[in-house]
């Protein structure tokens, strides 16, 4: 009677096994059909590449030696399947003398745009008080890092300065 | 149809849905699953419910694209009948919902209803807790004003910070290194299919657990309990409280109407996105630590906090549920309430008190 109910058991449990090991095969094959494509599809916009360029920003004689000064940028980058203006803007001091430096208005800690206090001759960013000095280095507040210093180069008397994203 | 009479047979039978409705008529539950010391869950509910009806109609009147997301906001805010209070009731209901299920969490706290069997009841709750705030920041964008595009800036911010997997998160998020086009479509699709789509089985997971499990027995409570029918004693008491909050927030939002902000304009370094009282503990924590210890402020602590509520069940496994025999565990509990009450109120002095002199 015991043996009887094992062995029945047993080959229930066989017949069991094949069918589930079935079903784990059919699943997993069509999840992988289906999901590699899907999965493609919904990662490679990640992948792209912001890719940089050197934007014009006018003559150099334009800037004040030992003032910093807010300059706006506006060109067109690719997203998705739209072509939009990008627009933002770059501080810039000159002096002393011909040298130039040019930072990014991105704050270190959190992104928002760091704005110049003439009267202070700081930066500041207004989402968590950090405070720059005028080379961009972190005075106090939350910034550990420095402002980004952006590549420039000047050509015919003309700033060019190379952004990225 | 009545749950105490015998569903007549006809029509039932036909539809082959006898069985079920039977089975349900004859469903009973404790009286005070639903009751003036146990709402919370119920509310909870209603609220995800008015969320979901606001959002659908919401959602025929919106074209997630930059610029013209925002007029279609615009227009069915200010020229649509009843635009204004669809869109108020659904923000308020968020607001309200998140206050809600901050009482729901602490009413388990307090009277241990988190303890075995309930384990996985409290879990289900905690992964929908954890889960409201990815709507949040989801839907935050849709209107694709000022606040909502400074307030992604900042938060795929935040996240962008956290090491290695950081900036892979956000391009994944956002569908590229950029707050535009391909990012607005995505965080649409996920406000209005697939999160809500996971919400629903979260929800029935978490009804699953209370349906099986039961509500934890009251603590205070000398009344004997007594078991009414789900249908239709307690589906009626969850209507009227339904019909109650719909109507008091329809009277908020007529009251006091959500703005609509400027529309998003990147280019703008004048708007300071403010962190909305939900999230100031989390923005101060950010705040504090700096630095090589961001990381602690933006993932560690959350984490931790988080991580700490789900394997609750398994530290405090009872019997003992009264809070004056657990001091231990409530005395930890309370503390880290507070400590997450003052960065809260330093935060809401920091954003919206008066400017440091």
């Amino acid at each position: 009677m015991d043996e009887n109910r094992e062995a029945a058991t047993g080959g229930q449990r066989y017949t069991d096994r094949r069918g589930f090991l079935k079903t784990v095969v059919l699943a997993g094959t069509t999840l992988a059909t289906a999901g590699i494509p899907l999965a493609a599809y919904f990662v490679s916009p990640a992948l792209e590449k912001g890719g940089g360029r050197w934007v014009d920003f006018g003559a150099v004689a334009d800037l004040n030696d030992g003032e910093t000064a807010m300059l706006s940028f506006e060109y067109m980058v690719k997203d998705g399947w739209q072509v939009l203006p990008q627009r933002g803007f770059v501080w810039a001091r000159r002096g002393p003398g011909e040298a130039v430096k040019v930072m990014s208005s991105t704050c270190t800690h959190l992104a928002c745009n760091v704005i110049w206090k003439p009267e202070r001759q700081v930066f500041e960013c207004p989402c968590h008080t950090g405070i720059y000095d005028a080379e961009g280095r972190p005075i106090s507040g939350p910034p550990a890092r420095p402002l980004a210093v952006l590549e420039h180069k000047i050509e015919d008397g003309k700033l060019q300065v190379y952004l990225t994203a | 149809m009545t749950g105490s009479g015998k569903p007549s047979g006809g029509i039932l039978e036909w539809l082959a849905i006898r069985n079920a409705v039977e089975k349900l008529g004859a469903q009973r539950v404790w009286s005070d699953a639903l009751s003036w010391t146990r709402f919370t869950g119920s509310l909870a509910l209603a609220l995800l419910v008015l969320l979901c009806l606001t959002g659908v109609f919401m959602a025929f009147n919106y074209t997630p694209v930059p610029g013209t997301a925002y007029d279609s906001v615009d227009f069915a805010q200010f020229s649509l009948p009843f635009g204004g209070l669809i869109r108020g009731v659904h923000h308020y209901a968020w607001n309200l919902l998140l206050m809600v299920m901050g009482l729901h969490l602490a009413r388990a706290l307090v009277v241990a209803g988190y303890q075995p069997p309930r384990e996985l009841t409290w879990i289900s709750g905690l992964l929908i807790m954890l889960f409201i705030p990815v709507f949040i920041i989801t839907g935050d964008l849709l209107p694709w004003d000022q606040k909502g595009f400074w307030s992604t800036q900042v938060r795929t911010s935040i996240m962008g910070s956290v090491p290695v997997a950081g900036d892979w998160m956000v391009r994944l998020l956002q569908g590229g290194p950029r707050t535009g086009i391909v990012a607005l479509t995505r965080f649409y699709v996920l406000h209005l299919l697939v999160l809500p789509g996971t919400l629903l089985l979260l929800v029935g997971l978490h009804f699953h657990f209370v349906a099986h499990r039961g509500v934890s027995e009251p603590l205070f409570s000398t009344r004997e309990r007594r078991q009414v029918s789900l249908f239709p004693t307690m589906v009626n008491r969850w209507l009227l409280l339904l019909l109650i909050i719909t109507v008091a927030l329809g009277a908020v939002a007529y009251l006091w109407p959500v703005p609509l902000g400027d529309p998003a304009d990147p280019t703008d370094s004048n708007y300071i996105p403010k962190p909305e009282w939900w999230v100031l503990f989390l923005n101060q924590l950010v705040a504090i630590f700096r630095g090589p210890l961001m990381v602690l402020g933006t993932a560690v602590i959350p984490g931790a906090l988080a991580a700490g509520l789900m394997v609750l069940p398994f530290i405090d496994r009872g019997p003992e549920r009264h809070p004056l025999r657990r001091k231990a565990m409530l005395t930890v509990i309370a503390a880290i309430g507070l400590v997450l009450l003052v960065l809260s109120i330093m935060g809401y002095l920091e954003h919206y008190g008066p400017p440091p002199a």
